[in-house]
């Protein structure tokens, strides 16, 4: 089984997240987004469909490792470290309350592991349990969040940049108007979670999230 | 190690905790702990699973991790069983290598005739009787079932599904391996007397 080992090159500063809608049969969505990547600009891609059972989850991923994806692009599985590791993919994403990276890092050592955090005390713990990369947020005022209480803001966004030195990606009602100011911030780079969802203007949408991240 | 025949496996119950229900099927006999809780986190299923893994230990039992092979790897279980929605047993080979037991559910002798293609070590075969534990799709495969796979696999059957204390004894005969039960024992009034009864039901018959 081949691994791309683990760039050392930074990562990318834009990371998407699938839109937790994949079908079942893989009449999907996601793959033709993957193809219409723009080229020579990497991002982050989670892989994030909760719904799927293993072996659905198994077989898109599957798929999507077998796309030619522009280079530097790391793809990613949310929780499933094993299905990340069987297919080959470059990393996994885990939630606050999922298995700490450490426990798994032995079994997986080429894998990157993020972290979701929405604290920080939480992130401390990422951090000193062995995350690569924190995802932090939500940051903006958001609909599907909505019911999780009042957005974190830009200052505590800001806060927990300091306290910590991994790279944290924004999330939350992030928009290539916005994201600048996170960068300000000291956030490393932001998450978008709708852009996948709506297949128009992907690659317009990425170059406006590069303009933004990459000044 | 998967145990030796004939031998019972207690599954952990979905809408229970499951480490003191595990206690009281290992003090009963069971052999087999398979560690099933699809709604939990992977954080708590790892806890569990340490806890659990503590206590077979010290009753020489073998502790399977329900479709995660990544919590059976950093919890140091014995190995992992796959349904059909699962991780293809292949895939969880590469994973674990030989020293990790994989055992895969079957419904149909044709799925377990390709379950053991596929280089696993046991096959979870049912369910036999109308059962309550989870939903189902279609009827009971009925115990006769058995003898076919029994003829079409050399791999270590485990009848699943309906089975109580009653009606145990005659899966062994047929060709079972071992049998496992979930609410039998996770729902009975006394988890303990209930084990008991189905560990003698099934070692009586080789006597």
């Amino acid at each position: 089984m081949e691994h791309k080992k683990l760039q050392l090159t930074p990562l990318p500063r834009l990371y998407l997240i699938s839109s937790g809608e994949e079908p079942f049969n893989l009449g999907t969505k996601l793959l033709e987004q993957l193809k219409r990547l723009p080229p020579a600009l990497p991002c982050m891609v989670q892989i994030r469909e909760k719904h799927l059972e293993a072996r659905a989850l198994f077989s898109l991923a599957l798929q999507a490792q077998k796309i030619m994806l522009p280079e530097g692009t790391l793809l990613l599985l949310n929780e499933r470290t094993d299905i990340a590791f069987a297919v080959g993919l470059q990393g996994v994403h885990l939630q606050e309350n999922s298995l700490a990276p450490n426990r798994l890092r032995s079994f997986f050592p080429k894998l990157l592991f993020g972290k979701s955090v929405h604290s920080l005390a939480a992130a401390r713990i990422a951090e000193e349990t062995g995350a690569d990369y924190l995802l932090f947020g939500p940051i903006f005022d958001t609909p599907s969040k909505r019911r999780y209480g009042s957005p974190q803001g830009l200052e505590k966004l800001g806060e927990l940049c300091q306290k910590t030195s991994l790279p944290v990606f924004a999330i939350g009602g992030i928009t290539p108007w916005n994201a600048a100011s996170c960068r300000a911030e000291g956030a490393y780079g932001v998450a978008a979670l709708s852009i996948f969802r709506d297949s128009t203007g992907l690659s317009e949408t990425i170059e406006q999230f590069y303009r933004a991240l990459y000044p | 190690m998967i145990p030796q025949a004939p031998f019972l496996c207690f599954i952990t119950d979905d809408a229970l905790s499951p480490v003191a229900l595990t206690e009281q099927a290992l003090r009963g006999g069971a052999a087999m702990i398979q560690l099933r809780h699809k709604s939990a986190s992977s954080n708590q299923l790892f806890s569990w699973a340490v806890e659990i893994r503590k206590l077979c230990r010290n009753y020489g039992a073998t502790l399977i991790i329900n479709d995660r092979a990544d919590i059976a790897l950093a919890s140091q279980a014995d190995g992992v069983h796959l349904g059909q929605q699962d991780l293809p047993a292949a895939a969880a080979r590469k994973l674990l290598g030989k020293k990790y037991i994989i055992g895969v559910s079957a419904s149909s002798p044709s799925e377990a005739v390709q379950a053991e293609r596929d280089g696993a070590d046991y096959i979870g075969f049912g369910h036999i009787f109308p059962t309550s534990s989870k939903e189902k799709a279609f009827l009971p495969l009925g115990p006769e079932s058995l003898g076919q796979v029994a003829s079409l696999v050399t791999l270590p059957i485990i009848a699943i599904g309906g089975i109580h204390a009653e009606n145990a004894a005659s899966l062994i005969s047929l060709g079972a391996s071992a049998v496992a039960v979930i609410s039998a024992i996770s729902r009975a009034t006394n988890p303990l007397q209930t084990a008991l009864e189905l560990t003698e039901a099934i070692k009586r018959r080789v006597e």
